[in-house]
């Protein structure tokens, strides 16, 4: 999130879509209920009625895969309109940024596409640049070639009529809630977005969020209270870890993981440090070479030198242009290169899209760890449906772990928040908690290398001071990921002894003199105490931003990019929405994105959006893989035929891969109802922490699939029948829920069905429960997540006997 | 005479059920075993084993195509207690009613297992279970432990959007009368206070009281 | 006066009344009195983060004596949920509180269709010489480009957004050090 939870209270029109934040996100809704009451509408979007369309305004619903036509259309509506926050965007965004005369879009494919290797050329998405080197500016956005006017005429194609035709929206509906969400571009009002994997989980997930990224930027509401791009994420702490960057791609604070083609440390920071030409763009990545030597110094300690670039070549390093992500590691481990593994508090047997293949992948491995705290689908794999363990040779470890309350550590919530939990209560006798799994383990293999064995050294050399007697101590890992002075050292004109807290990322350096396991929590942990389990309750700007209570990244800044909420002088850009504010000389509220003075300072500013190389917002997004506007594809598996905005059918990007177990099948009469995948509130993920626990699973106890009651009759199904769900890939046993809330589509003038239903089932526990609704999920994603497409795909659904 | 009432406003629940499992969490209480029967409903009545559940029933509607109404369902606490008085005629002091008002159901219900029809049939709601494990008659109990303790219910306290209310008397109405002019603001001019002077449990509607909950004719 | 929460349990349990009464408000006798023997008041507290969505809600946790679980609810300081919580916060205290949990390591040997339970000890030695094993078979110091790579593709890490900030870093420490590649969790799906 941008922004926090407690804000959504101040905004005046709340947008669900793509998520379902009552069911998924529930207290949530007591900041839309707060928000309502002073005023505010909330609109969801979504392929049934839920339980946050329930309490919404306006409801309307669209056909799984189709947001971006729905939202393209808004922009449309917007442009068109003149809907837009003209200053903000002409000044904050590189709306008024010149493109080089190789742009094009020509029928849905972007200018550099090469169709052999299934792979754009981003070099054809490069801005005009002036003398120094700058990109070439109209801020009056009127030049044919700036990017509004581009922007403009790619989205004058999403019309009502044909965006209603591949949503399956009634068009007054599309109209309705454009006209009502262009509002926020007033300067007294703010709208804001709440998504979650409604968003992510498509082969154009990314594209979806810049959609709609594009809007808030072009409304003017992104920095500002009330607005921003606010994602429900999913798990308690799936913010911290991927902060921490358990993924493949990133080392902690998102520094890149390095290629096999950053042959040093100076090759690796030369290559992922950006640089800029525009002297008032802060270009705050520039500092990167500061965080990589402080991480590598919190990887390596004292073994870390500058002699022997920190450590640097001890890093394993990706093959260039080679992804290692979920799919791809499944995808190896079915074909059997992948030998050892851990499922550590996850459940890959239910949670991963094509879960079949998972499950099969697993008989090839030689051994498994899986550390959890119940028996579950991935542990048990051997025994699960169509497993002969008799042929499996696969050594499995289970380790029991110790629960949230069981053990002492911070985690970060969707608003970045990151928040002390204490120990509560002794760990059950027999389990561990995980840090002390991690720690004792490697303590073990850390003496057999003693003996030898191949590439010791980064085994050796791992810093280990936050282990005290043997221990793991969560507040020695918590200082570390803070960082230390490491040698005395003097820094911005202040003095600072070895073994001092760094008070913040502003006083790293990349010399050596300094660690820090995490750049981005530099100022978490700091000599004035643990942030991070505060608790007072102040909130001198009024607009709930509570900085005394727990820290925030970055340095507690509460709602990022927040220079962009006020105007050129410093003042906000409404009187109402009021969370920083340049007062005498320096600011007053929120930590500001930077301290520099405000844009009218010409000489001394900086633009507002450090985290960007041009100081401005990317409306126009040159960097993804799929291209620099998002643009409309039907899903890989998807009921038209043909994609009536172009001939480019589905994402050209988009991954696919080669195994038996990767069946894809589009338009195929077997299988001709759209469905998507969800979960419900009394569920967590896969199931494998609720199903276990009584007084959950007697509220949700079996697997459903919801269906309108116009397929129900088509197929003969009753309400509480019992139901086949199957796909291409595989199939699942369902209770049906035949509802009004679930709707036939008009798409392309023909009528489609789309049924949905949850995944936090399997086959271990309880006996009757039903199984994985990923067994039908296909192995496809997004080209530049490969987050997979989980939410919409092909099945057919047959009655299986009757009622009861 | 004074004491603690409920206000539940059906207008801003969105059935997460933080209430129904608060109160399983309070009372310790065991699970039923159910089944999915293609509804969110579960269990699909309030039980032995359940004070407290979540009725949701959807109805096509002109205004966004549906409604989806959730109905927080325990005992209302009537200031004259049917269940009371049917109890007593077999056995006083069985169903007791304490000075804030919690209309409570003791061991001595134990007793009344022959009665325990007769006492469900008395309620106008049907709400007396009887729990087959510990062998008795029971209900919601107004939390009256933690109350006594000058604490909230743990189903009021765990709604988030202002629903489920507990409080005093006075207190609790004036909010009820705030959210009924809301309401019917905000409805066109529909929105009712259900049994106002009856019970402990204020419920504010705006609809017909059958599109909430199964009512027997 | 706005009292904290924590100011007002004192408060309320310093104004005691008599006799004692069961959470199931069976024992009532009489009934009418109220009940200073609250379970919870006496209870040592801790406050902790719930481990569900990452809306990230405050609750407090009581302790027994024996250092057991007694019970969760909803942290009414918390600016965030001020109490609150939904069905699976609500029911916290059962993922602890769980007959179901395993309470001891668990081994599958080849083809084997049982699990044993073994040692703590005994677990974590043989996965790390397991690890030792299959990562000096697989670990490549160079790739088919000659370029330093020093990793291993032989081993993949999933897991875990349910764990802690601090747990994540050692986590993505020791599989860094151990040189995986294929480190991936929750987040990419």
């Amino acid at each position: 999130m941008t922004n926090h939870w407690i804000d959504i209270r101040n905004s005046d029109c709340i947008l669900i879509m793509g998520s379902n934040a009552a069911e998924n996100h529930p207290i949530s809704m007591k900041w839309v209920t707060e928000a309502m009451d002073k005023g505010a509408t909330l609109i969801s979007v979504d392929p049934r009625f839920t339980r946050t369309s329930s309490k919404a305004d306006i409801f309307t619903p669209l056909r799984s895969g189709t947001d971006i036509a729905f939202l393209g259309g808004m922009m449309n509506y917007i442009l068109a309109n003149k809907k837009y926050h003209e200053e903000y965007t002409a000044n904050y965004t590189n709306a008024s940024f010149i493109l080089g005369a190789k742009y094009d879009f020509k029928d849905g494919l972007f200018a550099g596409y090469d169709s052999d290797k299934k792979k754009y050329d981003k070099s054809f998405w490069a801005f005009e640049k002036d003398e120094n080197g700058v990109p070439k500016r109209d801020l009056t956005l009127k030049d044919p070639r700036c990017v509004f006017q581009l922007m403009k005429k790619h989205y004058a194609r999403y019309t009502p009529k044909i965006v209603s035709s591949i949503t399956g929206t009634p068009e007054k509906d599309l109209k309705k809630i454009w006209e009502t969400y262009a509002k926020s571009g007033a300067a007294d009002k703010t709208g804001t977005i709440m998504y979650a994997m409604g968003w992510t989980q498509h082969t154009v997930g990314v594209q979806n969020i810049r959609m709609m990224a594009m809007i808030q930027l072009m409304l003017g509401n992104m920095g500002r209270p009330g607005g921003g791009v606010n994602a429900l994420r999913g798990e308690s702490n799936v913010q911290g870890s991927t902060d921490h960057c358990l993924l493949f791609h990133i080392w902690p604070g998102y520094l890149k993981t390095p290629r096999a083609s950053n042959v040093s440390l100076a090759a690796y920071n030369k290559k992922w440090t950006p640089t800029t030409n525009d002297p008032i763009s802060a270009n705050w990545w520039q500092h990167t070479p500061k965080y990589s030597v402080s991480f590598l110094k919190a990887m390596f300690g004292e073994a870390a030198t500058k002699k022997n670039d920190f450590g640097y070549s001890w890093m394993p390093k990706l093959d260039d242009g080679k992804a290692y992500s979920w799919l791809d590691l499944f995808d190896e481990m079915y074909k059997g290169t992948i030998k050892g593994f851990f499922a550590w508090g996850q459940n890959p047997a239910c949670s991963g899209a094509n879960a079949n293949k998972n499950r099969q992948a697993f008989a090839n491995l030689d051994w498994m760890v899986n550390v959890n705290l119940f028996d579950n689908e991935t542990a048990s794999f051997w025994k699960g449906p169509g497993m002969n363990p008799d042929d499996i040779q696969t050594e499995v470890f289970f380790l029991p772990c110790a629960t949230s309350v069981e053990k002492e550590g911070s985690i970060t919530n969707s608003g970045r928040w990151s928040q002390w939990r204490y120990q509560c209560s002794k760990p059950l006798k027999g389990v561990k908690a995980d840090g002390e799994i991690m720690v004792e383990l490697f303590a073990k293999i850390r003496e057999m290398y003693k003996d030898g064995g191949e590439f010791a050294d980064p085994i050796l050399n791992m810093r280990w001071d936050f282990v005290k007697d043997g221990k793991y101590d969560a507040h020695a890992v918590a200082k570390l990921i803070n960082g230390y002075f490491e040698k005395d050292a003097t820094v911005k004109g202040k003095s600072f002894k070895k073994g001092t807290l760094v008070p913040s990322f502003a006083y790293l350096l990349d010399d050596g003199s300094t660690s820090s396991a995490n750049w981005l929590y530099c100022n978490s942990y700091t000599e004035k105490g643990n942030m991070a389990a505060r608790r007072e309750k102040k909130d001198p700007t009024g607009m709930g931003l509570y900085p005394e209570w727990s820290w925030c990244w970055p340095v507690n800044r509460r709602i990022i990019y927040n220079r962009a909420s006020v105007d050129l002088k410093g003042k906000p850009w409404s009187a109402n929405k009021n969370i920083l504010e340049y007062k005498d000389g320096k600011w007053v509220g929120d930590v500001p994105d930077g301290g520099w003075p405000p844009m009218v300072n010409a000489a001394k500013t900086r633009r507002p959006f450090i985290m960007k190389p041009d100081g401005v917002a990317s409306v126009f997004g040159p960097g993804r893989a799929d291209g620099p506007f998002p643009e409309h594809y039907e899903p890989i598996e998807c009921p038209v035929e043909k994609n009536i905005l172009s001939a480019t059918y589905t994402n050209p990007v988009a991954p696919v891969y080669g195994t038996e177990a990767d069946v894809y099948k589009t338009c195929d009469p077997r299988f001709p109802f759209v469905a998507t995948t969800y979960r419900v509130t009394e569920h967590w993920q896969t199931g494998v922490l609720t199903r276990w626990q009584p007084w959950l699973l007697e509220t949700q106890p079996q697997l459903f699939v919801e269906m309108s009651q116009e397929l129900g009759k088509l197929r003969g199904i009753n309400n509480g029948d019992k139901c086949k769900v199957a796909s291409a890939r595989g199939e699942v046993e369902a209770v049906a829920m035949v509802t009004g809330r679930f709707k036939p589509f008009t798409v392309q003038g023909k009528t489609v069905h789309q049924v949905g239903l949850p995944w936090c089932y399997g086959w271990v526990h309880p006996e009757d429960g039903g199984d994985s609704a990923n067994l039908l999920t296909p192995s496809t994603g997004d080209p530049n997540t490969r987050i997979p497409e989980t939410k919409a795909f092909m099945v057919n659904v047959e009655k299986l006997g009757k009622r009861g | 005479m004074a004491g603690k009432y409920f206000f539940v406003d059906t207008t801003r629940c969105t059935a997460c059920r933080g209430c129904q499992i608060a109160c399983k969490n309070w009372n310790k209480q065991r699970a039923s075993k159910t089944t999915q029967y293609g509804s969110y409903q579960n269990p699909s009545d309030l039980d032995g084993n359940t004070f407290r559940l979540v009725r949701f029933m959807e109805h096509p509607s002109k205004q966004n195509s549906m409604v989806w109404y959730f109905f927080t369902e325990a005992c209302r606490h009537c200031l004259k207690p049917a269940c009371q008085k049917k109890a007593d005629q077999i056995k006083k002091g069985a169903i007791v009613v304490n000075d804030f008002g919690a209309v409570l159901f003791t061991k001595e219900t134990k007793e009344l297992e022959k009665a325990f029809k007769a006492i469900k049939q008395a309620c106008p709601w049907s709400i007396p279970t009887w729990n087959k494990k510990d062998r008795q008659i029971v209900k919601c109990h107004m939390c009256h432990d933690r109350v006594a303790a000058g604490l909230p219910t743990s189903c009021s306290k765990a709604c988030p959007t202002g629903a489920l209310n507990f409080g005093e008397e006075a207190a609790i109405k004036k909010l009820a009368n705030e959210r009924l002019a809301a309401a019917k603001k905000k409805f066109g001019g529909k929105g009712e206070i259900l049994d106002l002077d009856d019970v402990r449990v204020l419920y504010l509607i705006i609809d017909e009281q059958s599109k909430y909950r199964p009512v027997a004719i | 006066m706005a009292l904290t929460r924590r100011e007002f349990l004192k408060w309320s349990g310093s104004a005691g009344a008599a006799a004692a009464a069961l959470c199931l408000g069976f024992d009532l006798k009489p009934v009418q009195s109220y009940a200073s023997e609250l379970k919870i008041l006496k209870a040592k507290e801790s406050t902790t983060i719930c481990p569900y969505c990452a809306v990230g809600c405050g609750l407090i946790a009581h302790q027994k004596k024996s250092g057991k679980l007694l019970n969760t609810e909803g942290d009414p300081d918390h600016p965030i949920n001020e109490g609150s919580l939904c069905a699976k916060g609500a029911a916290l205290f059962q993922m602890t509180v769980n007959k179901a949990r395993i309470r001891t390591p668990l081994y599958r040997a080849p083809e084997s269709d049982e699990w044993e339970e073994i040692e703590w000890e005994d677990a974590l030695e043989m996965i790390a010489e397991r690890v030792k094993k299959t990562r000096d078979a697989t670990f490549t110091q160079k790739n088919d480009k000659g370029q330093v790579v020093n990793r291993t593709t032989g081993i993949a890490h999933v897991g875990s957004a349910a764990l802690d900030n601090e747990e994540c870093w050692v986590l993505q420490g020791i599989m860094r050090a151990l040189g995986l590649v294929f480190i991936e969790h929750q987040a990419r799906i």
